[in-house]
C-alpha cells in the first residue's frame, strides 16, 4: 500500500482522496492515487464537478496515469465523464515518464470567464440604466448596457455586448463578457479601476490627473486593450 | 408640527458623525429648538461620551425598545440646554437587540414631542446600518477628503437611496486648505463631482475637535473656533436658513502680510 516514489501523501492514508488534482500555469493535472479502485475515481470525479461546476468549466486538464495505470475503455469513461460533466478539456494523458496520448489541441489559456449568457442577442435592445451607478451597484447584461450617469468606483457593469457610459467610467467595464472580442466600452471619460473586454484584462496607468470632457472608446488591438481618445 | 428625523451616517468610521450630531444637535438646542439625539451604535456608543453625560446614563436605548423604562426615564437631559437630551446605546448588548421596525416606532413616537431627533448611526452598512435609518426622512452622509472614506460614502448614498430615502446632504469633515491647495488632498469640488448629492457644509480640520470631546462640551458652543463656526452654519442650513457656502478660503491677516511682503 505504499507509493513506489516514496511520496507522502499528507494526512492519513485513509482520508487521502482517491485523485488528486493539482493546478499549474497550463492548467490542471489529475493524478489518480495508485491503489484507489476505479469507481471511488469516478465518484469522487462526479462529487467535485457537482459541487465546483464552474471552476472547472473550460479548463485544460492533464491526466497522469503513470502511477496508476487504466484500461483504455476505463480511461474513455473518464474522458466523456470529464467532457460531458466537468466541460473540461482533457488535453493530454500521460501514460509513462516518455509517453503520452495527445487527445486535444492545448490552446492559450483562457481565463474563467463571468456568468452571462454566452449567446448574444443583437435584436434584443440594450440595458438602459437611468441614474449613476454607484459604489457596490453591479449591472449584468446579456446585450449591450448603457449607463445615463457616471459608474463609479466600486461599482461595475458587465455586459455581453458593449458598454456604453454618458458620463465618467470610473469603475469597472466589461464588455464582451460572453467572450466577444469586437465589443468596446465607450464613455465620456474613462478613468476606471479596470477594463476588461473579452477575456482580457487592463489596468490604467498610475498618476496623472485625467484632461477634462473628452469622448473615449476602449477596444481590442494586436491583443492588448487600447483606449482611443476623441476630443468632442 | 412633527418634527424632523435625521440619521447621521458614513459607511467609514472615524469621519465625525458623533461629533457632527452632538453639535448640530447643541447648536439647534441653543436656537431653542427641543432636541433629541438617539445614540444607534449598541455596543460602542460614544454620543454620551461626547457630550459629557456618560456619568449619568441609568437606561438607554434597548432598555425603552424592549419596554423594560418608559422613554422618558432614559433620556438625559443635557447640562447646559433644558430642550436637549440624549438616548445613550446599550454598551453590553449587540446590534440585533433592535429591530428597523422598533426605530421606526420610537422615532414617530418622538416626532411629536421634539422639533430635531437625530440619529448617530454606527459605521457599516449591516443591522446597526440597517436600524438607524429605519425611521429617518433624511439622511446626512459625512465624509473625510480621502478616497477610502469617499468610497465608502458613495457606497452608503447608494444603499439610502435604494431605501427611498432620497433626501441625502452632505457633509465634508476635516478639510484641510492647505493640503487642498498643494494639491495633497481633493478638494470640494473633487468629492462633489464623484458623491452627487447638496452640500450642506465643510468643516475644517481641527485640534479643538479632540479637546472638546475629551472635555465634553461641543465646539458649537466656542465662539473663537473655525470648526465650531462651521457646524453653527451646518444646523441653520439644515434648519433652512439661507447661509450661503464659504467657498474661496477665509484668508487670515498673516497670509495677507505674507502676501504684502513677498510680491
Amino acid at each position: 500500500m505504499d507509493s513506489h516514489d516514496g511520496k507522502t501523501e499528507a494526512g492519513n492514508l485513509g482520508d487521502a482522496p482517491p485523485l488528486q488534482i493539482k493546478a499549474n500555469r497550463q492548467g490542471f493535472t489529475l493524478v489518480p492515487a495508485p491503489t484507489a479502485p476505479f469507481e471511488a475515481l469516478v465518484g469522487y470525479l462526479e462529487k467535485r464537478f457537482s459541487e465546483s461546476r464552474d471552476f472547472f468549466r473550460r479548463a485544460e486538464m492533464t491526466l497522469d496515469l503513470r502511477e496508476r495505470p487504466l484500461r483504455t475503455d476505463e480511461i474513455a469513461l473518464l474522458h466523456r465523464l470529464l467532457v460531458d460533466r466537468g466541460q473540461v478539456r482533457l488535453v493530454e494523458v500521460k501514460l509513462g515518464e516518455d509517453l503520452a496520448l495527445v487527445m486535444d489541441r492545448p490552446s492559450e489559456r483562457q481565463p474563467f470567464v463571468p456568468r452571462v449568457s454566452p449567446r448574444p442577442r443583437p435584436d434584443h435592445a440594450a440595458l438602459v440604466i437611468h441614474n449613476t451607478c454607484r459604489s457596490g451597484m453591479r449591472v449584468v447584461s446579456d446585450t449591450d448596457c448603457v449607463v445615463l450617469g457616471d459608474v463609479n468606483p466600486g461599482a461595475e457593469v458587465i455586459a455581453v455586448g458593449n458598454v456604453i457610459v454618458f458620463g465618467n467610467l470610473r469603475g469597472v467595464a466589461h464588455a464582451g463578457a460572453g467572450g466577444d472580442r469586437s465589443a468596446r466600452i465607450w464613455a465620456l471619460s474613462i478613468e476606471p479601476s479596470q477594463l476588461r473586454i473579452a477575456d482580457l484584462v487592463a489596468v490604467p496607468p498610475r498618476g496623472g490627473k485625467p484632461a477634462a470632457k473628452r469622448y473615449e472608446i476602449a477596444e481590442i488591438q494586436d491583443n492588448l486593450i487600447e483606449v482611443i481618445t476623441l476630443k468632442g | 408640527m412633527a418634527g424632523k428625523t435625521i440619521v447621521v451616517t458614513s459607511g467609514k468610521g472615524g469621519v465625525g458623525k458623533t461629533t457632527t450630531v452632538a453639535n448640530i444637535g447643541t447648536a439647534l438646542a441653543k436656537r431653542k429648538y427641543s432636541v433629541v439625539m438617539i445614540d444607534a451604535d449598541i455596543g460602542l456608543r460614544n454620543l454620551d461620551v461626547v457630550m459629557g453625560l456618560e456619568n449619568r446614563i441609568v437606561y438607554n436605548l434597548v432598555d425603552i425598545i424592549e419596554g423594560k423604562c418608559r422613554k422618558q426615564q432614559a433620556m438625559i437631559r443635557d447640562r447646559k440646554f433644558a430642550n436637549l437630551f440624549i438616548i445613550p446605546a446599550a454598551q453590553t448588548r449587540e446590534k440585533t437587540a433592535v429591530k428597523p421596525e422598533q426605530m421606526k416606532e420610537l422615532c414617530a413616537e418622538l416626532a411629536s414631542e421634539f422639533d430635531y431627533i437625530f440619529i448617530d448611526c454606527p459605521a457599516g452598512i449591516e443591522q446597526g446600518f440597517k436600524n438607524a435609518i429605519a425611521g429617518a426622512e433624511t439622511a446626512v452622509v459625512v465624509t473625510t477628503p480621502e478616497v477610502s472614506a469617499i468610497r465608502d460614502a458613495d457606497r452608503v448614498i447608494g444603499l439610502l437611496e435604494a431605501d427611498s430615502l432620497k433626501d441625502i446632504h452632505l457633509i465634508i469633515n476635516r478639510l484641510n486648505h492647505r493640503m487642498v491647495k498643494k494639491g495633497d488632498m481633493m478638494s470640494t469640488e473633487d468629492i462633489i463631482s464623484l458623491l452627487a448629492v447638496p452640500l450642506l457644509g465643510v468643516v475644517p480640520e481641527s485640534d479643538e475637535v479632540v479637546v472638546s470631546t475629551n472635555r465634553g462640551t461641543p465646539l458649537a458652543l466656542d465662539r473663537g473656533s473655525k470648526a465650531g463656526l462651521a457646524f453653527q452654519q451646518i444646523a441653520a442650513r439644515l434648519n433652512g436658513d439661507n447661509v450661503p457656502l464659504d467657498t474661496a478660503q477665509k484668508v487670515t491677516l498673516v497670509d495677507r502680510v505674507k502676501r504684502f511682503i513677498w510680491s
